[in-house]
């Protein structure tokens, strides 16, 4: 409910306006919408991103070539080797069983250990460090846009200072002119004849109005540099809406502690490392199951 | 005619000092203040025929700084007193006016609003 200064005048003269519906109250989306560097993040960018770092990756690796993978496979052991030599922390651990499809089968989960480090390096939020601490960087917003305000401010007020100066000295020149003005006017009436009297007069004319310009000019720049004080103005305004964007962050994270809290001295239950229905290869099926166990039966 | 602006920006305080000195008060005879706090301390130690005060403010706030102004014992119970805030809502107006302000400025402002505000006071 925002008045304007109209409404103010018509409160304080006793005769408040009815006209309380509009709500400008901003909501903390329109507020964080507000502030350069907060946007929605959309996953499917980051996914279409991430699947041209795969292309990135591979054309980053040595040797790796975009074609016919049983072609590379192929060219012998030899050259599969060379490729494996030239990727970084790829061992051979094998005892020699190297077959075809075993490298190729590291190879592509090379590939894909890379490019999943490389979509957390997009996706995952940077270590919580001073400088990413999102209050602390508002804050520190606020205190060097004020610390420059005020410089600019210094510059600002650097030159009303200096057209003062200059405007003291367009006076001073200007009540000289007009002396001279008054001495070259009553030497031509005495002396109509004499044609430099008449020749200064007029020059001393025209640098009267050359003064008046610019004594013009110098009040125009000081209209400009008042106007551009007074817009300086949405510093203050600014920072007190990024005080407040402050405030919905330190609410927010007072509720979040809150609500993650837990009971410390109760001792952590282990967390089940596969689950069935888990889209992963460790999970045992029905089927892997029975033919363990009857390895072990045999075995015994 | 002796001046008080008090508000936690130094920019605001040099833009309201600034029109001020339009209105043809020296800058000797303005003082400023960054909070209630400090304000409250210089109206301990000199009389004032103006306080211009902004609101939201740190340590003690413009509407704090008003009650304390117009409260009971205080010296400075008849001084005109001015509020230039962000705070444009018709609830905050009528909270400050109930405080004791004599008149109320929304910012943004521009120089001629704060003159035509501060003109009876200088009659």
């Amino acid at each position: 409910m925002s008045m304007t200064q109209e409404e103010i005048e018509a409160l304080m003269a006793g005769t408040s306006s009815d006209d309380t519906s509009s709500d400008s109250e901003e909501s903390i989306d329109d507020i964080l919408a507000g502030i350069d560097g907060i946007t929605d993040g959309d996953p499917k960018e980051e996914e279409s991103s991430s699947s041209e770092s795969i292309d990135d990756i591979l054309a980053g690796i040595d040797g790796i070539t975009d074609g016919d993978t049983s072609e590379d496979v192929s060219n012998g052991d030899s050259s599969i080797d060379d490729i494996l030599a030239g990727i970084d922390g790829v061992v051979d651990d094998s005892d020699n069983d190297n077959s075809t499809d075993d490298i190729l089968a590291s190879t592509n989960d090379i590939v894909e250990d890379t490019s999943s480090s490389k979509q957390k390096e997009n996706i995952e939020p940077p270590r919580v460090e001073e400088e990413h601490k999102i209050v602390n960087q508002l804050n520190q917003v606020a205190e060097d846009t004020e610390e420059k305000a005020t410089k600019i401010f210094d510059s600002l007020n650097y030159v009303l200072d200096e057209d003062a100066v200059l405007n003291t000295n367009i006076q001073s020149a200007e009540e000289f002119i007009e002396k001279q003005l008054d001495l070259l006017e009553t030497l031509m009436q005495k002396f109509p004849n004499i044609a430099i009297f008449k020749e200064n007069y007029e020059e001393a004319k025209s640098i009267k109005e050359t003064l008046q310009g610019t004594h013009d000019t110098i009040e125009g720049i000081n209209n400009n540099i008042f106007q551009a004080m007074e817009i300086m103005q949405y510093h203050d305004i600014n920072r007190q809406k990024i005080e407040r964007v402050m405030s919905v962050i330190k609410k927010l994270s007072v509720y979040l502690q809150g609500i993650f809290e837990y009971d410390l001295d109760k001792p952590e239950t282990k967390i089940a490392n596969h689950i069935s229905g888990d889209n992963s290869p460790d999970v045992v099926t029905d089927d892997d199951l029975d033919s363990l166990i009857s390895e072990f039966a045999e075995e015994k | 005619m002796k001046i008080l602006i008090v508000d936690d920006s130094s920019t605001m305080r040099r833009i309201i000092g600034n029109v001020v000195q339009q209105l043809g008060v020296s800058k000797d005879d303005f003082d400023e203040a960054e909070d209630g706090v400090v304000a409250w301390n210089l109206l301990q130690k000199n009389k004032y025929d103006v306080i211009l005060t902004d609101w939201n403010m740190p340590n003690m706030n413009g509407l704090e700084l008003v009650k304390k102004i117009r409260g009971e014992g205080s010296q400075h119970r008849g001084t005109p007193t001015v509020m230039i805030t962000t705070e444009g809502g018709k609830s905050e107006v009528i909270t400050a006016l109930k405080a004791g302000v004599n008149n109320y400025i929304v910012k943004p402002f521009n120089a001629q609003t704060l003159k035509e505000k501060l003109d009876p006071f200088f009659k």
